[in-house]
């Protein structure tokens, strides 16, 4: 059963900006992963979910009810953590917790407490002059707060240190095993690959694929940095078939792989190898990697 | 029908604004009807003739008047109370909504299982009771002390209906700031006509009151719905009190339809 469901949904604020003909749902106990540069929309589908926008065209709904004229009734069971949060800047940490606990008619606090210790948020400073961070969790546990059925969260993780990334890498996976139904926006590519069982790529407000996480993950080009003892064995080891692509400068080989590296570890064994690097493929990478062909002709048009 | 979390997370926000308005408030209304004395009315009208009468007359005093009445309706219902409750609608209304959706924490509002509606109607709630309690505390504070200092004095019914006059200008006026909070992404547009046409308004009064010249301008000013002295002598002041009323009907069932209907930008 689909809990979020967008059809045919468009938005035009002119100049390209918006989103055209966005159509994608999200399954029960699914979690999302929504993708795209900064610009592409991500935004504004959130906001249209949440019932902020009227759509052009299309329609949007959660639950089965209507976002923009039910968006009440579907935030009893919505959590949402806002890209950039802005809370009532004189109340302190818990003031704002047990304010937003009333608004939402939450009598329960065990779960609330419980994130708060998770997180280590120190509740009783004020929030004006809470860290970017700070204020990030304090986001967090209020959109986690009430057990919601879905959550709806726009770039969770940013402002958070890699400690606290992990601790909210957790808390996905736990409220998935719970059965929740999650779309998370992000621009990180690594962080949606922790926890997505599905990602949405956006852009220029058109989704350019939704697929599982593994096949995109196999689909992934890798690229390594491999520093060889001497240039000719560099030279030698770039004769070899086992990759896809390199590119070789002095001893320093740069090689990248689509799929299985098992080959290229294999062929590596025969030759002496000072150091072996990763880089991460951004997210740019990815887009050129899949798309770039159409990325070329919506740029030259 | 309303949030009454909401309510009270708003009372919080603006009770100080409205206790400082209140207190100065109160300073002035004790402060003048301290210094009624009907045995030197004369005396004070002589010296109103010694000044220069465009100034004088810009801030709305005309004539101190023969009566205890008259006297605190020219004092501080010409000029004053077109000042000091303007401060604080002009602050609470841009509050109510254009604060909270320019600076985002509408979002948070809105994520919570309660309509536009809901927490627009709160805001109105709280704007038009927050007014009433402001003028009918002065009200209290008048008639208190004109009874403490001359019992017998105050025309207590004209008093009222003067106060009447002043409230329903401002559910008028606070109208047009929810209005403009409403309309507006940025508390700086919603300002600029939340705050720009009562100050407006104001200037214009005052200019249109200097002579014969500027008396055209009276046509231009929402103020000149609100006159003390016809008020005070009982006569001609019951349809500006309607199109006061109308305007405030308008304003405010105009501010919720708007907000329901638009984009928000959060």
């Amino acid at each position: 059963m689909s809990i979020i469901v967008i059809k045919e949904l468009t938005k035009d604020y002119g100049d390209h900006k918006g989103i055209f003909n966005l159509s994608f749902s999200v399954k029960e106990g699914e979690v999302f992963g929504y993708l795209g540069p900064n610009g592409a929309g991500k935004t504004t589908t959130i906001r249209h979910l949440m019932g902020f926008l009227t759509p052009d065209k299309g329609t949007s709904s959660i639950l089965g009810m209507d976002c923009r004229t039910h968006s009440a009734e579907i935030m009893k069971q919505l959590g949402y953590l806002p890209g950039e949060i802005a809370f009532f800047d004189g109340m302190t940490g818990m003031e704002f917790l047990k304010f937003m606990g009333e608004m939402r008619e939450l009598k329960d606090t065990t779960y609330r407490d419980k994130l708060i210790e998770q997180f280590q948020l120190d509740t009783s400073g004020r929030i004006r002059k809470m860290s970017k961070g700070m204020k990030q969790k304090l986001g967090i546990v209020s959109a986690f707060m009430h057990n919601p059925r879905v959550l709806i969260l726009d770039e969770p993780t940013s402002g958070l240190d890699p400690l606290m990334q992990k601790t909210f890498a957790e808390l996905i996976l736990a409220e998935k095993a719970k059965g929740k139904t999650i779309l998370m926006s992000s621009h990180s590519f690594d962080e949606i690959e922790r926890t997505c069982d599905r990602v949405g790529i956006i852009r220029r407000g058109d989704l350019v694929a939704a697929e599982d996480i593994h096949i995109l993950k196999e689909q992934r080009r890798k690229t390594y940095l491999v520093t060889f003892d001497a240039t000719s064995s560099a030279e030698e080891f770039a004769k070899l078939k086992c990759f896809d692509d390199i590119t070789v400068n002095g001893q320093r080989a740069k090689v990248s792989i689509l799929g299985n590296v098992s080959s290229f570890v294999h062929a590596l064994s025969n030759f002496t190898v000072l150091d072996l690097d990763t880089e991460n493929s951004s997210l740019e990478d990815i887009f050129m990697q899949y798309y770039g062909d159409s990325q070329e002709t919506s740029k030259s048009l | 029908m309303f949030s009454k979390s909401l309510l009270k997370a708003t009372i919080k926000q603006n009770y100080i604004v409205f206790l400082i308005i209140l207190a100065v408030m109160m300073m002035y209304i004790t402060i003048i009807a301290g210094m009624y004395d009907p045995s030197i009315q004369d005396t004070l009208d002589e010296m109103l003739k010694m000044m220069p009468k465009e100034l004088m007359s810009a801030m709305g005093f005309t004539s101190f008047g023969n009566t205890l009445l008259e006297f605190i309706s020219s004092y501080f219902y010409g000029f004053l109370i077109l000042l000091l409750p303007m401060i604080y609608t002009i602050v609470v209304a841009n509050r109510s909504i254009a604060s909270h959706v320019d600076r985002g924490s509408m979002a948070c509002l809105l994520s919570t299982p309660n309509t536009r509606m809901k927490i627009a109607r709160t805001q109105a709630f709280f704007l038009l009771v927050s007014i009433t309690l402001l003028i009918g505390f002065l009200t209290l504070a008048g008639v208190g002390m004109s009874v403490i200092l001359f019992p017998g004095e105050l025309d207590i019914p004209g008093f009222l209906l003067l106060n009447l006059g002043a409230l329903i200008l401002y559910y008028a006026l606070t109208g047009l700031g929810f209005f403009a909070s409403c309309l507006f992404n940025d508390t700086k547009n919603s300002l600029a006509i939340g705050a720009g046409l009562p100050v407006a308004f104001l200037v214009l009064q005052m200019l249109s009151n200097v002579g014969d010249k500027t008396d055209f301008l009276k046509y231009f000013t929402l103020y000149t719905l609100f006159d003390p002295e016809k008020i005070v002598q009982g006569e001609g002041y019951i349809l500006s009190f309607i199109v006061l009323f109308l305007v405030a009907l308008v304003t405010y069932s105009g501010g919720l339809y708007v907000f329901n209907k638009r984009d928000l930008p959060l």
